[in-house]
């Protein structure tokens, strides 16, 4: 079982895996790091990303470097709406927040399943070689979202620390009243905070309904996923989110490959249990 | 920032600080309020003879069985903690119970006593570590938790027959196997359980609860044994849900691990929540809600998910003391208007 | 004016007359069970439609013309969300409010079992589909329960055997499933079958709801099988299984003895599909589906599930059972049920019970199978295959 070419292959899994996650769980730890919400219709906004996508990329043909973000734009800016109702009347409330948003994620999901029926889907790859190196074996659309997420990450860190909407943001998450003297218009920032995250929910979505399907149920997963990597890297933080997702994006590989997926999802559970009880606030949040 | 110091999930303060709970304890709504109760458990014990249909029997029972899991799941809300676990400690009594009456032979009442025991001692092992958590990371771990529960029903193969689940329970006794006799023997059960649990919450120990809730530090210098009290209520509450998920089995005549999963956790606390967190009536009126609604829409399946989701949203944002505030509200508002 | 004024009352009257005719006839109806929310959707609407589909016809016919009396056959259909407590109500409903007596559905052994509990003590027919054994294997041997698909312990065998015969040099498969009800029904019976050919097995069962197999792909290369088997897995999972599995370099061969799901796999895995084996309930290329396919896209859009045909077919043979009873007595139809071995509803050939040896009772409908092959994108009739009738 310990062969070279194995364990090689195990590190590569768990590169592309960890990617994906990282890119699922941004918009998500973005959400909770700014306004406190948890945000349980996580799963429903990627869902409607996979839509958007299809539309854009699969029936219109759009191309396909231009689909992606515009794709994630619109649901983004259509949400909006859904800020306005329902969002804006959880910011700072962790727990009513997941009893609410429970509720718009089941209303989302089965509005969709009113409007597009239940039928798994698939979104036309835009990539389908496999890159070969040596004896390791990485499909293309898998190397396409590895570096999406390094653009992602690096994006999202230039555009929090070198902007001014960016120290806006920071401070607002800080501390709102405090903010507000200083003459951020908090409502502004928050409206902007919440718009990039539902763009990277909707775009790491879209990415995810590609390579695996596209289903009004297609968000559970995301949201799981969304909801371990952010709370074992910390509520909240943007390094926080890159590390968990590598963390568990390894940690499956490994497992899955060496013990099997029961193994694996067991411990993955298990640990992140341990995390919350002894270190609720993950390995990079910050303790209240 | 808004405050953070104190992080338990405080029901009252979800609700006009807590001026329904007061305003039930007037002298006048006293009254009212036994009055209400003794109408609807006549109309609940009169049910069966006001049709002859067996359907309709079957409904009443699912109700009464959930209000167990729903005023049991309202205990620990009361202790400001929300359990997204609840499911899977039915689950737990449910699989013990039918274990050792279907591989072991044991009589009904021993099997149901060892089930709720198991979920109980499930609890008690989990209980003093979870609950040391504040409110928002008990919900999540409790999420994980009942997820992990599942999965155990489902991988135990040997044991609880995986996700085919084990088939061909017995009636209780032989007696139970009649619809109306069932009928009866789960709502006294359900009566049994609500008596219970409005005589924790009226006595000392109920108060308690609610200072906990309050504020947990506040409550421990009044010398309340916070830790201890909260364990009590879960392991308590816990064993209540292992009967709930034990005679629904045995009603059932059939267990597998579908019925204990996140969405039935969700399930109750959607009970709770809609019906109202700050009083007892609150999961009762929310279990007669949640199990009659989807009979009456059944053919809207989607458009009644849409409509709870939007439910839950409401009362969330506006609404927190649920469809009892509602009323509370409304009475306010002719009371004003008289006035 | 009163000329018109007399036109417009002849035609009403003819239009009430018109009514009181269809009036005159019986309602008959039909209780289904399906899954209509959730994950289970996709079965539940091609039971709906494949029966509405029966119905529409037997309607268009003028009815059922049963013991000289016309009765038209009218659905009534509850979603049992794919859960024990969904399919217990399900049944409860259609039994004790509905008062139907005869009941299509569910599929899936949860709902199945839940259901069947409730209607045969209450003396009702019951045609579903699920591929647990004790559905129809117990101790009340199952007096108004019948499976109307075939299950894997009637395909598999068969399958396999055909497999060792054309593929001597396969030696070690690998099986990869759900740990739902149907990958935990499925596997042993599959793991025995194979070992019965000689040929040696490697399992593993993932989580429903899990879509990256990335790394149990390369666990299960490690082992070093010459066929890997997709079972029992839903249509969405076997084309990310076998897409993903070319995609991590697996270049053996891969089939399904399950599903059927080839036209989901093509779409998911498109060019990576091909040289794919698997089980086919239904001849889509076959002049009598024709016939069905022009007739569901008259009422649907999209791909037919493969289910839909094979409740068609259950709906069609209990409407003549019925018409040989004639009577709609309960116990008349089921014994008409047996009776009916022969007759053919045009999608399958001749009705065949089977399973007396499996189950304790002949209480199985036997179809006939295909496997087919993917070339160039497109599904290919391989073999035609019969279960064994034990």
């Amino acid at each position: 079982m310990l062969s070279p070419i194995i364990i090689g292959q195990v590190i590569v899994n768990g590169l592309s895996l960890s990617a994906i996650y990282v890119l699922i769980a941004l918009g998500f730890t973005l959400l909770f790091g700014i306004m406190r919400v948890v945000n349980f219709a996580h799963g429903a906004f990627a869902m409607l990303g996979g839509y958007a996508l299809y539309y854009l990329y699969g029936k219109y043909a759009l191309p396909y470097p231009l689909a992606v973000p515009l794709a994630a734009l619109i649901v983004a800016v259509l949400s909006l709406v859904l800020e306005t109702l329902v969002f804006r009347w959880f910011y700072q409330k962790m727990f009513q927040s997941m009893i609410g948003l429970l509720g718009l994620n089941m209303a989302l999901m089965f509005s969709s399943v009113i409007v597009w029926d239940v039928y798994e889907r698939s979104i036309p790859p835009a990539f389908s070689g496999v890159l070969r190196l040596g004896g390791l074996i990485l499909a293309a659309d898998r190397l396409m979202v590895i570096g999406i997420a390094i653009i992602a990450l690096l994006a999202f860190w230039l555009f929090m620390t070198k902007t001014r909407y960016g120290v806006a943001m920071r401070a607002t998450a800080d501390d709102v009243e405090i903010a507000e003297a200083q003459g951020i218009d908090t409502r502004t920032i928050y409206r902007l905070a919440f718009l990039v995250a539902i763009f990277m929910t909707a775009l790491a979505g879209g990415l995810y309904a590609q390579i695996y399907a596209l289903s009004p149920f297609m968000g559970e997963r995301p949201l799981i996923v969304a909801f371990v990597v952010v709370i074992l890297g910390g509520m909240g933080s943007i390094p926080g989110a890159a590390l968990g997702g590598v963390i568990l994006g390894f940690t499956e590989s490994i497992l899955s490959t060496f013990y099997g997926a029961a193994v694996s999802s067991f411990v993955s559970f298990g640990v992140v249990i341990a995390l919350l009880i002894f270190r609720p606030w993950g390995l990079l949040g910050k303790p209240e | 920032m808004t405050d953070t110091t104190s992080e338990t999930v405080r029901v009252g303060e979800l609700g006009p600080t807590g001026a329904f709970e007061r305003k039930a304890q007037d002298a006048g709504n006293h009254r009212v309020r036994n009055l209400l109760i003794l109408a609807f458990v006549a109309f609940a014990a009169l049910w069966p003879l006001v049709h002859e249909n067996t359907f309709l029997l079957t409904m009443g029972t699912l109700v009464a069985l959930s209000v167990i899991g729903a005023t049991s799941l309202h205990l620990i809300i009361r202790t400001g903690h929300i359990s997204f676990a609840h499911a899977g400690f039915m689950g737990v009594g449910a699989y013990v119970c039918v274990l050792l009456v279907m591989k072991l032979q044991l009589p009904f009442a021993v099997s149901l006593a060892g089930g709720a025991a198991a979920a109980a001692a499930l609890a008690l092992l989990i209980g003093p570590v979870v609950l040391r958590l504040t409110g928002k990371y008990f919900v999540l771990v409790t999420f994980l938790l009942g997820e992990i529960i599942r999965m155990v029903f489902v991988e135990w193969t040997s044991m609880t027959g995986g996700s085919n689940g084990i088939f061909g329970i017995p009636a209780p006794y032989p007696a139970l196997a009649e619809p109306h006799a069932f009928y009866y023997f789960a709502l006294a059960a359900a009566l049994l359980c609500v008596g219970f649990c409005a005589r924790i919450l009226t006595s000392e120990v109920g108060r308690a609860m609610d200072s906990v809730r309050e504020s947990e530090r506040v409550a421990q210098c009044s010398g309340i044994p916070a830790l201890q009290l909260k364990v009590t209520i879960f392991v308590i509450a816990c064993a209540l849900a292992g009967v709930h998920g034990a005679l629904l089995a045995h009603f059932l005549h059939y267990v597998d691990p579908s019925s204990f999963g996140m969405v039935d956790s969700l399930n109750l606390v959607v009970m709770n929540v809609i019906g109202g967190m700050n009083h007892l009536i609150g999961p009762i009126i929310g279990s007669v809600f949640l199990t009659i609604l989807p009979e009456l829409l059944r053919g809207y399946v989607e458009l009644q998910r849409v409509i709870f989701g939007i439910i839950l949203i409401v009362v969330m944002a506006a609404l927190p003391g649920g469809i009892l505030e509602l009323t509370a509200r409304v009475r306010r508002l002719l009371a004003s208007r008289r006035s | 004016m009163t000329r018109t004024a007399w036109k417009a009352a002849t035609i009403a009257v003819a239009l009430l007359a018109g009514t009181a005719t269809t009036y005159a006839q019986e309602e008959l109806k039909i209780g289904a069970i399906g899954s209509l929310s959730g994950g289970g959707t996709a079965w539940g609407l091609a039971l709906q439609r494949g029966v509405t589909l029966a119905i529409d016809e037997a309607t268009k016919a003028g009815g059922l013309k049963i013991g000289g009396k016309t009765y038209m056959p009218k659905l009534v259909m509850y979603d049992d969300q794919y859960t024990a407590t969904g399919g217990k109500t399900a049944a409860d409903r259609l039994v004790n409010l509905d008062k139907v007596k005869y009941i299509i559905g569910p599929i899936g052994s949860p709902p199945v079992l839940a259901s069947v509990a409730v209607s045969s003590p209450a003396k009702v027919i019951q045609l579903s589909n699920g591929f647990a054994p004790a559905i129809l294997k117990n101790d009340a041997k199952s007096p108004y329960n019948f499976r109307v698909m075939n299950s894997n312990v009637e395909f598999g065998p068969a399958m396999i055997k055909w497999l060792h015969k054309n593929y001597p040099a396969i030696k070690k498969v690998a099986l990869i499933a759900p740990n739902d009800a149907v990958g935990q029904a499925v596997i042993p019976t599959l793991v025995e079958a194979y070992k019965a050919n000689g040929i040696e097995v490697w399992t593993e069962m993932y989580d429903r709801g899990m879509k990256e197999f990335t790394p149990l792909l390369t666990r299960m290369m490690a082992q070093n099988v010459d066929l890997f088997d997709l079972n029992s897995n839903a249509p969405g999972e076997a084309g990310l299984l076998l897409k993903q599995a070319r995609q991590a370099g697996y270049q053996k061969m891969i089939w399904q003895v399950g599903g059927p799901s080839v036209d989901e796999i093509i779409n998911v895995a498109g060019p990576l599909a091909d040289g794919f084996l698997s089980y086919e309930t239904f001849d889509f290329s076959s002049p009598q589906a024709q016939a069905f396919d022009k007739a569901y896209h008259a009422k649907w859009d999209g791909i037919i599930n493969a289910q839909a045909p094979g409740w068609y077919n259950a709906a069609k043979i209990l409407f003549k059972a019925m018409e040989t009873a004639g009577s709609t007595d309960v116990t008349a139809v089921r014994d008409a049920l047996m009776k009916v071995e022969g007759y053919d509803s045009g999608m399958y050939g001749p009705v065949i019970w089977g399973g007396q040896a499996d189950y304790g009772v002949a209480h199985q409908l036997l179809l006939p199978f295909w496997i087919v092959e993917v070339k160039n994108g497109k599904s290919t009739i391989r073999d035609k295959l019969t279960p064994e009738k034990r």
